[in-house]
């Protein structure tokens, strides 16, 4: 048994790399000393010579993104589309046109540099700027020089071809990002200093100044100052505090705002009345840690959208047939009956059958199934699903909106509602402490009425003020948001801070297997039968790269990247669906496939199963590839602590169960396997779950748009994706493929995280102990107050992060 | 319908301030070596009047921080904003002007301040002409800087931009602040303000002048020179624009801790130390991120010597700013006020942060806007050693000495005597101040070095006078505000701020004329403390005139050290006549706030003869002889003026005085010569050392006349 | 301390003017984009040789 390949010493061979795009490349063209994959990539490299924009090539190492195969603009035609141009340009006055694109290909600063220089390679581009952590361009042109088909066509060419989708078809209004949030941490940082600035005076001189008028001046500047602070700042406080009360329960706005509203109060009662110069500083103070706080939790990342439907799967474009001519429509437009044309690689828009040509749809993002299957005139073919043969007629049974994918979406639009919304288990504290906080200025109020009633009012007040649980809210907001970048830095991204605590509480973790335990593109490939010498490794080579089959596309990429190739021609290559491929190459005939195709002869025991592929040569047998999927690294130790912990495991499959055997000695005998699961089954499947126990919480860990309805459904959905710059169903969480296998890590960290908050709620406890005690004795000085809250928060802001960091390093991430 | 516009960048103007930050870096740092050596030997290289080290040192620290680091920062500007902006500086007749108007300030200041003329306020010496100068030129460069961002062809202004601006803006009105002064005659003004305040209102302008002129504009530079060097973008810029805006709210405010355990009020001290310490955030902020750029670029580091220069120079300030803070703590800074151990910081964060910062910017952006090479690599490199290696040699001992300074000036002996006379402390010093020259050597070798390096780098290539460029014209949609035209919203934008910053000077500008409405509601009077006499307020001016108050302070702090060594603490209520103040920051001689009282008490005769001859009074003492006083005659028409100036300050001479002063003056001038020659010592009595006699002898004096009312009044 | 009136309101006046400037460049989006810049700043503008544009054609079908 000899394996072509060593796993560990992939590449060893460094075969050409292409000068634009980096990749190996076995034929190589040159064009001024340099070597290029593909025309396409010469054909760039040219362009940007011409127009001396080499530098692409300086700015970083091999920059270039490679240019698939052949160009065809055609399925661009869609532009030309008035239609679709009112839809797409975000501003047009008959001249000037404005257009973002959003282009996952950006990658580098030589991309940044190309896509801002577009106007010297194509007049009438006027400017381009791009935002590199979201991947957009915004581009204005001169509509009268170059078409919106013109530039995405150039973009297209030069590497970058540009994602639209049928989403982008609804008038979405220009990316609103919420500077309130900055206006207010502003106003609230430059009060908060100045207010300081002015009270030191009545600290650091016992209370007098030199000059009583400098003392006045200086509490009607605070005054003025905390103005702003109190009206603007702090609205938000007031709205969601009040919000809540409307909804009968107390969150942990409302002391907070009560404090503010108490702390206001009292200062300008003092400062008018001129019995003393009140607690801005301190009210100001806490403002704007808050702020900061918020701030910081809501770590966005740019770049991915969490919540894509099923528009952000389609093309916004598709050719339809008008009584033979062919024309453009949006795929919105679509209605039943409609005739539509698609043609390579394009995606069937909507459920319909074919008319004309020979269907090989690729359903992986669809159902999980790699191996493409054959439809025939007059078969269904679902839409999702990706034609890889050549152009199809078909007629459209349902337009997109109603098609079995999308179906998936809109049958559970209903529960994604309720998710993660406010369970946080601060709020429900915060009731009792504010219950508390209640009882205590009741009781304290009783004692000075009982005693001395002119110190009634401050006792209260003063308690109301130290009691404000901003610390509460800080310790949760700076744990979360430092918890969510300990996690992006692992390349977990997670929508929002809730799902950590979602997280924390799973005890059920879901599986899908293709692209999710397994690494889609990288398979294992064992050979067993006769050494093969290099020509015939040669001729096995020339015959797969005709092949759009996956198992052939993995055997040419393994002796691509493994062995020196010189490709040859392969006339009469025929391709039979389910069965192989064969071609005559120098008069060798070379047959690849399963045993009843390539072994005519009973000679050869029947070698059968999921990923084999038998060869003969000229009709002597010679072996047999085994492909297997190859599983990411560090999936068993993973999986075997997390059984230890006794979390209950699933795993889901959309594809055939070749796989049983190997995935039952990851997971052992008692986890539950299932094989061709369609989404609804998957989705089903949750519900089931979630069904008969009420309080299992489900992880779902899935790529693909199969998986989409599940995620959804589970209480943590995670999508699971090779570049996060690609496109992931609609989840809670991007995961990396790369660090699936930290999954168990995670789980613990997020546990951890709790149990951070709730230290940090006892040290806030202790700090307004101490505050009460100073306040219902009515002896709660300006300056206890000021030194007291800073100091709190700061305590909890900086214990919560030091110890969340910490908590990271030990949980190994 | 525009296209893509192409212009071209003005390295004309960038090349002058290259070679005039070049040229006055060398001059600075000669004047300094020279006073440093004046340290070593004081009779040797004293050459009075002109060259002592009072008239010169003022002239070392405006070199090299308004000569040299000013016009590193234009030449940084003036090169990085137009290529942020994409656009050529609005106007080359304002660029011109800008030039050449700061070089002759430069001379102007490099003739005045031997001469005498000055008005004795650290870092602000120069006197109200040129200070009026120096407003209108900053205006012009103001002017130029606005109305480029207004024609700009990019939209996003560059974190270093926000650093250029601030520095515009604080400065002007720091400057405006601080010097305001009455003129007394073409050369000559007195502070408006006076003793506490005029303290506070110096310091206020003294540490923001550090922050705004040395610290803010250059950590613009390093935003943009440190990731061009790099070639890699700055570690985080969200961190970097985090880093402008709080730098920018809490700057302002550091000033008062320069003046801990001082008269100033307790609260305005503390004020200042929190703030100061506050800073240390921002200021790490900056150098974290600056130093972070370079993560997993530290090979490329090894070979390049402009990033080594880099390096060392963000490093500096990071020590620095973490230096700094802890200075201002009252704790550190009752040991380290007044001794070589500031001199020591302030040249970690001025041959450090600016000095090597301004060199790699030098070599990276000479060979560019000449298009060529370097001259010489290895010499660069040699520059680099020798200038690292003339920073520890510097800083070293100043610490040390500052150490030792500190300790023996506050040790007592059993018997509860100060162990050390002062003057032991000064012979002490002198080895250290040997190896700080030596160390300050080191470093002007490497700048020469430099010098020859970049001239040669010169005449290897040519000028690119004007550099073209293409961009296309500021984005004339805004998809958000289609409906709006779009030039008017682009070009609003900056108006407004404009504007904005304007209306914030002369507000500032117009704040200043309050004190002439409060000046009277004054610190706490003490009714024995008088206006000084003529012949005393003459010797004062004398006094201001020798920069005596760059080695000698006049406030003693309240504790035992000093008290027992000087005398009373200083009170507030003591400087109310003081126009401007002099309690310096520096003691390399003796305090003298008390020198006219009883138990500091010397004669006539001591004084004349130490003024004459320091080193035969007192041995190993480092102070410059001023013989040249007892020829040189006092200019006694300027008293009347000087007397009118003071009461329009509000010192209570009654009217008329003016006529009658110089009649006081002779009488009490009479009276010390008579003296003098009862040790048979034969003066004139209009020498300009009666004078300056007169006003020793009358330190301090007041507050012995009645301690009850002062005591009340404290 | 008569003077620390003019301190403190130069000095608010100066921060106040910087408040206004910090809103001014939030709310021009000025910051809406905080990694960018960083990288555009390491561009030289500098002008293209100026060639034939027809390159594009050809490769169009």
């Amino acid at each position: 048994m000899e394996e072509i390949v060593f796993k560990k010493d992939r590449k060893k061979r460094v075969a050409q790399q292409c000068y634009h795009c980096g990749e190996t490349c076995d034929i190589t063209i040159e064009s001024d000393e340099k070597y290029f994959c593909c025309d396409g990539c010469k054909f760039v490299y040219q362009l940007l010579q011409e127009n001396g924009l080499c530098n692409y090539y300086e700015l970083s190492e091999k920059p270039g993104i490679r240019v698939k195969g052949k160009f065809s603009t055609e399925r661009f035609a869609y532009l030309e589309n008035e239609e679709v141009k009112k839809k797409l340009l975000r501003f047009n006055d008959g001249k000037q046109c404005q257009v973002s694109f959003y282009l996952p290909q950006m990658h580098c600063a030589s991309c940044i540099w190309l896509l801002e220089n577009l106007h010297t390679i194509q007049p009438g581009i006027l400017y381009s700027k791009t935002n590199f952590q979201r991947k957009e361009i915004s581009i204005a042109f001169n509509a009268g020089e170059i078409s919106l088909r013109k530039l995405v066509e150039l973009l297209a060419f030069v590497g970058y071809e540009p994602y639209i989708s049928l989403k982008d078809g609804e008038k979405k209004l220009p990316n609103k990002i919420n500077r309130k949030k900055f206006y207010k941490i502003g106003v609230a940082g430059f009060c908060f200093s100045n207010i300081m600035m002015l009270s030191f005076p009545e600290y650091f001189s016992a209370g007098k100044i030199e000059q009583q008028s400098l003392e006045k001046l200086f509490s009607f500047l605070n005054l003025t100052l905390a103005l702003p602070v109190f009206f603007y700042c702090s609205s938000g406080f007031f709205i969601s505090a009040w919000k809540g009360l409307r909804q009968k329960w107390l969150n942990i706005d409302a002391p907070i705002a009560l404090a503010i509203l108490v702390t206001f109060g009292r200062s300008v009662y003092e400062i008018l009345s001129n019995t003393g110069s009140g607690y801005l500083d301190s009210m100001s103070g806490i403002v704007f840690f808050m702020l900061v706080g918020r701030w910081f939790q809501d770590k966005t990342y740019d770049s991915f959208s969490f919540d894509r439907d099923y528009k952000s799967y389609f093309p916004l474009g598709v050719t339809i047939l008008k009584n033979g001519k062919e024309e453009t429509a949006t795929i919105s437009g679509l209605q039943k009956g409609d005739r539509i044309l698609v043609r390579q690689n394009e995606m069937i828009p909507g459920d319909a059958v074919i008319l004309k040509g020979e269907g090989k749809i690729d359903y992986s993002f669809v159902s999980g199934e790699v191996t493409p299957v054959q439809k025939k005139k007059g078969e269904l073919v679902y839409a999702g699903g990706k034609q890889i043969g050549g152009m199809i007629e078909m007629e459209i049974l349902n337009p997109v909106e109603q098609s079995y994918i999308t179906q998936l979406w809109n049958n559970n639009d209903a529960f994604s509602e309720q998710k993660n919304q406010d369970k946080s288990f601060v709020h429900p504290w915060s009731r009792y402490f504010t219950l508390l906080l209640f009882i205590i200025a009741g009781c304290t109020a009783l004692y000075w009425a009982a005693n001395d009633v002119s110190k009634l009012l401050p006792a209260v007040t003063a308690a109301l003020i130290v009691a404000c649980p901003c610390s509460l809210l800080l310790s949760a907001t700076f744990t979360f948001g430092n918890m969510l970048r300990h996690f992006g830095k692992n390349k977990f991204y997670l929508k929002n801070s809730s799902v950590i605590e979602s997280l924390s509480k799973i005890n059920t973790i879901v599986f899908d297997k293709t692209g999710t335990l397994t690494h889609p593109a990288e398979a294992l490939i064992n050979y067993e039968g006769v050494i093969l010498t290099d020509d015939e490794k040669n001729l096995v080579y020339s015959l797969t790269k005709e092949s759009i089959h996956p198992l052939s596309r993995i055997i040419h990429n393994e002796l691509l990247l493994n062995f020196q190739v010189s490709p040859l021609t392969v006339s009469d290559f025929k391709e039979i669906s389910g069965k192989g491929i064969t071609g005559n190459i120098d008069n060798h005939w070379i047959k690849m496939g399963s045993w009843q195709f390539v072994c005519d002869d009973e000679s050869i025991t029947e070698i059968s199963g999921g990923g084999m592929v038998l060869l003969s040569i000229d009709n002597k047998y010679k072996g047999v590839f085994r492909i297997s999927n190859q599983y990411r690294p560090g999936l068993k130790p993973m999986i075997q602590k997390l059984s230890e912990k006794k979390y209950e495991l699933h795993v889901l499959s959309g594809d055939n169960d070749s796989e049983k055997e190997n995935l039952e000695n990851i997971f052992g005998e008692k986890v539950i396997i299932k094989f061709q699961q369609s989404p609804q089954d998957k989705l089903d499947y949750i519900a089931r779950l979630k069904k008969n126990d009420y309080d299992v919480e489900i992880v779902m860990l899935g790529d693909g748009l199969n998986d989409a309805g599940a995620l959804k459904r589970s209480d943590v959905g995670i999508a699971v994706t090779e570049n996060t710059s690609q496109f992931s169903p609609a989840s809670d969480a991007i995961m990396d493929g790369s660090v699936v296998n930290k999954l168990s890590n995670f789980i613990k960290y997020a546990k951890a995280g709790k149990r951070i908050i709730v230290w940090s709620f006892i040290i806030s406890i202790l700090y307004n102990v101490v505050g009460l005690s100073f306040a219902i004795q009515a002896k709660l000085s300006p300056i206890v107050a000021a030194v007291l809250m800073p100091v709190s928060s700061i305590t909890i802001v900086v214990f919560v992060t030091l110890a969340s960091t910490y908590m990271a390093k030990r949980k190994g991430l | 319908m525009q296209q893509l516009e192409k212009f071209q960048y003005d390295n004309k103007i960038v090349r002058n301030f290259a070679f005039a930050t070049i040229i006055w870096g060398v001059v600075g740092m000669l004047v300094g070596l020279w006073i440093a050596l004046q340290l070593v030997f004081p009779t040797a290289l004293n050459i009075q009047p002109l060259f002592s080290f009072g008239r010169l040192r003022p002239l070392h620290t405006n070199a090299v921080i308004f000569a040299f680091v000013g016009n590193g920062i234009f030449m940084g500007v003036y090169y990085s904003l137009q290529r942020l902006l994409k656009t050529r500086m609005a106007s080359d007749a304002l660029s011109k002007i800008h030039f050449w108007g700061w070089q002759a300030i430069i001379v102007a200041a490099a003739i005045t301040l031997p001469l005498g003329i000055t008005t004795s306020k650290e870092y602000a010496e120069l006197e109200w002409p040129i200070d009026i100068a120096i407003t209108i030129i900053w205006v012009v460069f103001g002017w130029n800087l606005f109305a480029t961002i207004l024609k700009r062809r990019e939209k996003h202004l560059y974190v270093a931009i926000w650093f250029y601006i601030a520095t515009f803006v604080t400065i002007a009105v720091l400057h405006l602040v601080n010097s305001f002064e009455l003129p007394v005659s073409l050369f000559k003004s007195y502070s408006w303000y006076a003793g506490v305040q005029d303290a506070l209102v110096q310091w206020w302008y003294g540490h923001n002048a550090v922050a705004f002129f040395l610290t803010t504009p250059y950590l613009g530079m390093m935003y943009y020179y440190l990731p061009k060097a790099a070639n890699r973008p700055v570690y985080s810029y969200k961190l970097s624009i985090i880093h402008f805006w709080s730098l920018i709210f809490l700057y302002i405010w550091a000033g008062p801790h320069h003046l801990l355990y001082t008269a100033l009020p307790n609260w305005a001290q503390t004020l200042g130390i929190v703030f100061s310490f506050t800073l240390i955030f921002p200021s790490w902020g900056g150098m974290i991120n600056g130093l972070l750029t370079l993560r997993g670029a530290w090979d490329k580091v090894r070979e390049d010597v402009i990033l080594k220069f880099m390096v060392v120079a963000v490093t500096a300030y990071g020590m620095a700013t973490f230096e700094g803070p802890m200075l201002s703590l009252k704790t550190i800074s009752a040991v380290s006020h007044y001794t070589d151990w500031i001199v020591a910081h302030v040249h970690v964060g001025g041959l450090g942060w600016n000095g090597m910062l301004t060199f790699g910017i030098l070599y990276w952006l000479i060979p560019r806007i000449f298009k060529t090479e370097l001259f010489s690599k290895r010499l660069a490199n040699f520059h680099f050693w020798i200038a690292t290696l003339g920073i520890i040699f510097y800083a070293v001992p100043m610490y040390w000495a500052g150490f030792q300074q500190a300790s023996m000036w506050k040790q007592f002996t059993d018997a509860g005597q100060l162990k050390y006379q002062f003057l032991e402390t000064v012979t002490y010093m002198k080895p250290f101040y040997a190896m700080r020259a030596f160390g300050g050597f080191l470093f002007l070798t490497g700048a020469i070095v430099m010098m020859y390096n970049l001239f040669m780098t010169v005449k290897k290539g040519s000028l690119v006078a004007n550099e073209d460029a293409e961009a296309p014209a500021l984005e004339k949609i805004d998809s958000k505000h289609a409906g709006e035209h779009w030039h008017r919203r682009i070009e609003r934008k900056p108006v407004q701020f404009l504007i904005v910053t304007l209306i914030v000077i002369l507000i500032g500008g117009i704040v200043e004329l309050v004190p002439t409405f409060l000046i009277k509601s004054n610190v706490p009077t003490i009714s024995s403390v008088k206006p000084y006499t003529p012949l005393e307020l003459q010797g004062r001016d004398i006094y201001t005139r020798e920069g005596c108050y760059t080695c000698h302070s006049q406030m003693i702090r309240p504790f035992r050290s000093e008290t027992e060594r000087y005398g009373e603490y200083s009170k507030a209520g003591e400087f109310v006549y003081d126009h401007p103040f002099q309690w310096g920051s520096k003691r390399t001689g003796p305090d003298l706030a008390r020198e006219g009282t009883a138990n500091l008490k010397k004669s006539d005769a001591w004084h004349l003869n130490h003024l004459d001859d320091p080193q035969a009074i007192s041995p190993g003492t480092v102070m410059p002889g001023y013989s040249f006083m007892l020829d040189k005659l006092l200019d006694t028409a300027s008293t009347p003026a000087k007397i009118n100036a003071m009461r329009t300050l509000g010192v209570p001479y009654e009217k008329g005085y003016e006529y009658r002063a110089n009649k006081d003056l002779m009488e009490q001038a009479n009276k010390i010569s008579a003296n003098l020659l009862k040790d048979s010592i034969r003066v004139l009595p209009n020498a300009e050392v009666i004078a300056i006699i007169a006003y020793l002898q009358r330190l301090g004096t007041d507050i012995e006349k009645n301690k009850i009312v002062e005591t009340k009044n404290k | 301390m008569s003077v620390l009136i003019i301190l403190i309101a130069a000095s608010i006046l100066v921060a106040t003017g910087f408040l206004v400037a910090f809103i001014w460049s939030v709310k021009s989006g000025q910051y809406d984009d905080d990694y960018t810049p960083s990288v555009r700043i390491l561009f030289d503008d500098k002008p293209a040789p100026s060639s034939e544009k027809t390159s594009l054609k050809p490769k169009q079908k």
